[in-house]
């Protein structure tokens, strides 16, 4: 196995700051590649080498494998970390990189293909016993689908095939109800798509995403980092991670923390990975999807073990030994990490753009920062509208919960509409302090997140700072207390 | 002085009278009251209106005040009277880009009739696609930008042609 000697860091933002910390601390020189519209941000500004790419778009530029090969021949670098997204689950680009004798830091490719494809990976799961939802297809069970589908167990999802977006669907909680109740979504499958094919799935209410961390070595060992509870979610992407997951009994935490491990161990895995899973309100769960590479999530669990991931991923990619068995992997307090992303929760968490005009992120004990913006930058729509990530560790969830409140108050965003002030609400939320969360909740708590209506007397503060504030309305000599207003603390 | 002033998409009328010292404000046509406004610390500023007062931390860039006051983060848009008309003649007749973009697709083209609703471009924003849809039923008298074209934030995208007055 090669030394590593020198790492291109094939992304930008705040996980290529992340993992030049790494880099440094292993006294292994980091490069990283920027486009033109990231000639200011901070990992150009942290890392020894920097290499201007191209592409059609900012993004394009990212996702061109022969831009990342291009620059490692031209700064010597032998190793590559992908970070996530872009290039991170691209077996091609993991395959392209060892014909140029060029290590990979993630997952054997072959790896990759088998679980980074849902349907693939379902198979997988299947064939080897693991943990899947029930269902069962028309197709399958041929004639006897209704008697399939009763087997599945109460509550029962009718979906259309060819389907999508809750068209000819229909949920069945008795058993009577059953033939009906196929009969309908034959119907509505008809109408709605021409193909009246329906498939019967083992309906979950109020599921919890749940995911297991997990790194394997090159000498067959596989350990697992302990389960994330990322159920917070909007538009189908997480906004609050914790580790450990609330409410869980320690035998159901081992057992999905071993189910993972084996995934890992029968798939031959190696390097960091994440095995999701989806746990319903009876504790029972089932396979999601794996993702193949560090997760945005990480923090929480390093926070929590006191491990490096990325130290171990580039030590694991070298050919050492994982250096801790199992047992030796013990986890402390509680994390919670909370992601900031320029968004307006008041219209559907759409992306905005803008300048900072104020940004500043908060410090202290037990408070950690994943940052890849400063004052002054713009955010624009060229990227993922992810701003910051604030990391709490406590002895405790409710301590990291107040940590994590304080911290969001000592954060300060203006010029672009963010979801500080919701993140604040939701860790505010009598449901959420309880650990009664799941999937749906924020569909499901949306009135009681959203923020108090303003009294005449707040209004009228806020349109008179606005009226004395503006250049605009001020005259000369009111303009003097502003001039100081312009310049904030970073 | 008088401004209009958008806070969460509602517009006020507020005035401003008097020599800075003893200045005067009044929302609508609510009571004139004694007005201050006074920086500290860390970028900090303290409101006073009246008998009322307030922290906020607050930026300014162009028409727009960005003040963190009540556990919530706003955005005041002042309009000074020019503007406003200039706004208020494109009332309707021109959409706008809700956000810097690209785009996708464009559905129709100037001499189109459109229907109130009718999708007639998709722009990517982020990688999210959204619709340009038509306000009010009427035809298109302009396409601003063809697929493939970026434009920036309240750029026009599409004009339709003045409602037709019975």
């Amino acid at each position: 196995m090669p030394d590593i000697t020198q790492v291109l860091i094939a992304n930008r933002g705040e996980i290529a700051c992340r993992i030049l910390r790494t880099l440094n601390r292993m006294d292994i020189p980091g490069v990283v590649v920027y486009h033109f519209a990231d000639a200011d941000s901070p990992a150009v500004k942290m890392a020894a080498t920097a290499v201007q790419i191209h592409g059609p778009t900012p993004v394009a530029a990212y996702l061109d494998v022969e831009n990342m090969i291009a620059a490692c021949k031209e700064t010597g670098a032998d190793a590559v970390h992908p970070g996530f997204g872009f290039l991170a689950e691209n077996p091609k680009f993991a395959k392209r990189l060892a014909r140029e004798g060029i290590t990979f830091i993630g997952p054997h490719p072959g790896a990759m293909e088998l679980l980074g494809n849902k349907v693939s990976a379902r198979t997988f799961c299947m064939d080897n016993g693991f943990p899947l939802i029930t269902s069962v297809t028309e197709a399958e069970a041929k004639e006897n689908f209704i008697e399939s589908a009763r087997k599945i167990g109460l509550p029962i999802l009718i979906k259309a095939a060819a389907g999508g977006g809750g068209k000819g669907m229909q949920i069945v909680r008795d058993h009577r109800s059953l033939d009906q109740a196929v009969l309908l979504a034959k119907n509505e499958a008809q109408r709605s798509f021409g193909d009246d094919e329906v498939y019967a799935e083992r309906l979950l209410e109020e599921p919890r995403h749940i995911e297991v961390q997990i790194m394997g070595d090159l000498h067959g060992n596989v350990v697992h980092l302990g389960e994330r509870e990322c159920s917070i979610q909007r538009r189908f992407q997480k906004i609050i991670e914790e580790s450990p997951a609330p409410m869980l009994t320690r035998e159901l935490r081992e057992k999905i923390c071993t189910t993972a491990v084996e995934i890992a161990r029968r798939a031959n895995y190696h390097n960091a990975g994440t095995v999701e899973f989806i746990l319903a309100p009876d504790n029972e769960f089932y396979f999601l999807e794996m993702n193949t590479r560090l997760q945005v999530e990480h923090p929480v669990t390093e926070m929590v073990t006191g491990l490096d991931l990325v130290e171990l991923q580039i030590r694991i990619a070298r050919g050492e030994t994982l250096p801790l068995v199992q047992d030796q992997i013990k986890t402390t307090g509680h994390a919670i990490e909370l992601r900031l992303y320029a968004e307006d929760p008041a219209n559907d968490f759409l992306p905005s753009t803008g300048a900072l005009l104020a940004y500043s992120l908060p410090t202290g004990k037990g408070i950690r920062i994943e940052n890849g913006f400063a004052r002054g930058m713009q955010v624009t729509s060229a990227f993922d509208p992810m701003l910051a990530k604030l990391i709490v560790h406590e002895k405790n969830r409710n301590q990291a919960i107040a940590l994590a409140l304080q911290a969001l108050n000592d954060t300060l965003v203006l010029g672009v509409t963010t979801n500080i002030d919701f993140l604040a609400r939701i860790l505010a939320h009598q449901a959420f302090r309880a650990g009664r969360i799941h999937t749906g909740f924020i569909p499901t708590h949306t009135k009681e997140l959203a923020p108090l209506p303003l009294n005449q007397e707040q209004r009228d503060l806020l349109l008179a700072a606005a009226a004395l504030g503006s250049r605009e309305f001020s005259d000369p000599v009111l303009t003097e207390p502003y001039t100081s207003l312009g310049d904030w603390r970073n | 002085m008088q401004r209009r002033i958008n806070l969460c998409d509602k517009p006020y009328l507020v005035t401003r009278i008097g020599p800075p010292r003893t200045q005067q404000l009044k929302v609508d046509d609510g009571q004139f009251q004694p007005v201050r406004l006074t920086s500290m610390k860390n970028g900090q500023a303290m409101i006073q209106l009246g008998g009322s007062r307030v922290h906020v931390q607050m930026a300014v860039k162009g028409e727009t005040v960005y003040i963190r006051a009540f556990n919530q983060t706003f955005a005041l848009d002042i309009l000074n009277p020019v503007e406003q008309a200039a706004r208020g003649n494109f009332e309707g007749n021109t959409c706008r880009a809700p956000m810097p973009g690209t785009v996708v697709t464009v559905d129709v083209e100037a001499g189109t009739r459109v229907m109130e609703g009718q999708s007639m471009m998709t722009i990517e924003s982020m990688k999210i696609l959204t619709n340009i849809c038509a306000p009010r039923e009427g035809e298109v008298a302009r396409v601003h930008f063809e697929p493939g074209s970026t434009f920036g934030k309240n750029a026009a995208l599409i004009t339709l042609t003045k409602k037709e007055t019975v």
